[in-house]
């Protein structure tokens, strides 16, 4: 055979394909894992009730909470189904955590492009961080009482300094060399904004959407359980009040897998809006 | 016309240090339509000199001036091909490669033909829709000169752009630029830390001394056009690259190697 000319390199790699053997598999046998570590969980559980080593109002059966679950949901407690408190909350936390986002990241890119806009709204900032947000619950009760404002706007003062913060150090941590390459194509203080610095941003925006949903659930449920007649914390307030266990006990289990959801639902926008975060 | 009248940057560090001379009372002129080779130590100030041109720095002393025009900011007449790496993770292949014609003329502006010549031109084919994380080093850096190109700029700021390539590669991309800049004929700045490719490609060549840089030779490289590739091995060239050679390592303690 001769020398290969430009135009035979198809022939290669046709070559090469063909006898490559197909995509390694990615292993997937660690998966079982944590549903292992679930099942061992429960077996334990349903062991220290079945000894009864606890009086069943400290700790009820796995069975006892999976028939509550069902009487939650459809007969409901204390004048309300699961679901409706589900749904009080998740509402809740959707309408006060998208209008932190919404109005959060354009403050914190404003904070970045502009001296002054960050001298002023940075110190209160700083004021405002270390504040727990719980420390808010009584202000809001005194403010607006205990209806859906109140709790909405707790959300919103809870998680927005989050994303503010996030919004400002994306913008900062643009790469120099990447907006050169823009202004060398004489791209207008828009385009500069759209192409380069918008796309830089938003892996740490996403970061600090997933640190702020859990923050902001974890003080509603606390604002609930304080000041509310729906939603998931009302409803284990009422039921630990009550000494209904295995109520709390569904209340908790839903806690924790919607607050999962949730993040998981963040995570999964992140994968698909920055695909290429942690390899550029 | 570039013209660099008694240039001197540097930068300002921490308070109390001294500042740092990157580029000490520079003077060149550039005609239009010349090819400048920069040759230098490391951290002599070539970039810094680029950065002076491109318009991403002002002197500290002296002037800079594009056609008896101040350059006070980057501008779509000066392409850069950038040392380090600056693609833009978030567009494909060949988003990237069109990002300076998509900015002037809109995603519409963009001529097909031209892209995908581009693209063949690169030897990219077949990657226009990967992203850039999916590309070897020297295959980034093609997309990046191919970016510049596009444009088809005036002026062309290029800072060691073939030095992730293989010799193959390197060779091919060498072609490639100087036909293209005997059709466009765009003034090139050409920083390279190799002697020889600087002598081939270049219509002059400076020399730069280490570090607070100074221009220590300034040559014309007299030597016909189209240039072959065995051009190296002739005594012209090689009378060049030891000219050039005796300048960048004066002393015998640096130019011994066994
Ligand atoms: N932004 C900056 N701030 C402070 N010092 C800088 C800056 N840019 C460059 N320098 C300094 O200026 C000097 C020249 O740097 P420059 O990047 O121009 O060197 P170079 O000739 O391009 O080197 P190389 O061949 O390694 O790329 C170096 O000592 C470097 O530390
Ligand atoms: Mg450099």
């Amino acid at each position: 055979m001769g020398y290969l000319m430009p135009g035979d390199d198809e022939g290669i790699d046709a070559m090469a394909e063909a006898s490559l053997p197909a995509a390694p598999r990615i292993r997937r046998r660690h998966l079982w894992v944590p549903w292992l570590v679930a099942l061992i969980t429960l077996f334990l559980w349903w062991l220290v009730t079945a000894l009864k080593l606890f009086p069943p109002v400290a700790l009820p059966s796995p069975g006892a909470v999976v028939h509550q679950l069902v009487v939650t949901a459809t007969i409901g407690y204390s004048g309300s189904t699961l679901w409706a408190d589900i749904g009080a909350s998740v509402g809740r936390i959707t309408v006060g955590f998208v209008a932190a986002v919404i109005v959060g990241v354009p403050i914190g890119f404003w904070m970045a492009s502009n001296r002054v806009i960050f001298a002023a709204v940075d110190p209160l900032l700083q004021f405002l961080r270390p504040i727990p947000p719980l420390a808010y619950i009584p202000v809001m009760v005194i403010w607006f009482g205990t209806g859906e404002l109140g709790k909405t706007v707790l959300i919103f003062f809870c998680t927005i300094p989050i994303i503010i913060i996030s919004a400002m150090s994306g913008v900062k941590n643009v790469q120099e060399t990447r907006l050169r390459v823009a202004q060398v194509f004489g791209a207008t203080p828009l385009q500069q904004f759209r192409y380069v610095v918008l796309p830089s941003a938003l892996p740490e925006i996403f970061t600090g959407m997933r640190v702020g949903i859990g923050v902001a659930w974890t003080c509603l449920v606390a604002a609930e359980m304080i000041a509310a007649q729906s939603g998931l914390g009302s409803m284990i307030e009422t039921a630990g009040g009550e000494l209904q266990i295995s109520v709390v006990f569904v209340g908790i289990l839903f806690i924790g897998l919607i607050g999962y959801l949730m993040e998981f639902i963040i995570r999964t926008i992140e994968h698909r809006m920055v695909p290429w975060k942690g390899k550029a | 016309m570039i013209e660099l009248a008694e240039v001197t940057k540097a930068y300002y560090g921490a308070k109390g240090q001294d500042p740092l001379v990157a580029v000490n009372g520079v003077s060149l002129t550039i005609q239009d339509g010349e090819f400048l080779a920069i040759v230098g130590p490391s951290g002599c100030g070539k970039t810094t000199l680029l950065n002076l041109v491109a318009g991403f720095e002002a002197p500290t002393q002296g002037r800079v001036e594009l056609d008896q025009e101040a350059i006070t900011r980057p501008g779509p007449e000066r392409a850069v091909v950038f040392q380090q790496p600056s693609l833009l993770p978030w567009m494909t292949v060949a988003e990237n490669i069109a990002f300076g014609v998509m900015l002037k003329a809109g995603r519409v502006g963009v001529d097909p033909h031209q892209l995908a010549h581009m693209v063949h031109m690169m030897g990219l084919d077949g990657f226009e829709s990967h992203r850039p994380y999916q590309l070897s080093g020297g295959m980034q850096q093609r997309v990046a000169i191919a970016r510049a190109l596009m444009t088809e700029p005036r002026i062309l700021l290029m800072d060691e752009p073939f030095g992730a390539l293989d010799a193959q590669t390197r060779s091919d991309m060498q072609r490639f630029l100087l036909e293209l800049w005997k059709v466009n004929r765009p003034t090139v700045l050409f920083v390279t830390h190799d002697v020889e490719e600087a002598v081939l490609l270049g219509d002059r060549v400076v020399v730069m001394t280490a570090r607070p840089g100074q221009i220590a030779l300034d040559i014309v490289i007299d030597l016909p056009r189209p240039r072959q590739w065995d051009l190296v091995l002739s005594h012209e060239f090689n009378q060049y690259k030891r000219r050039i050679l005796q300048v960048l390592r004066p002393d015998r303690k640096s130019s011994r190697i066994g």
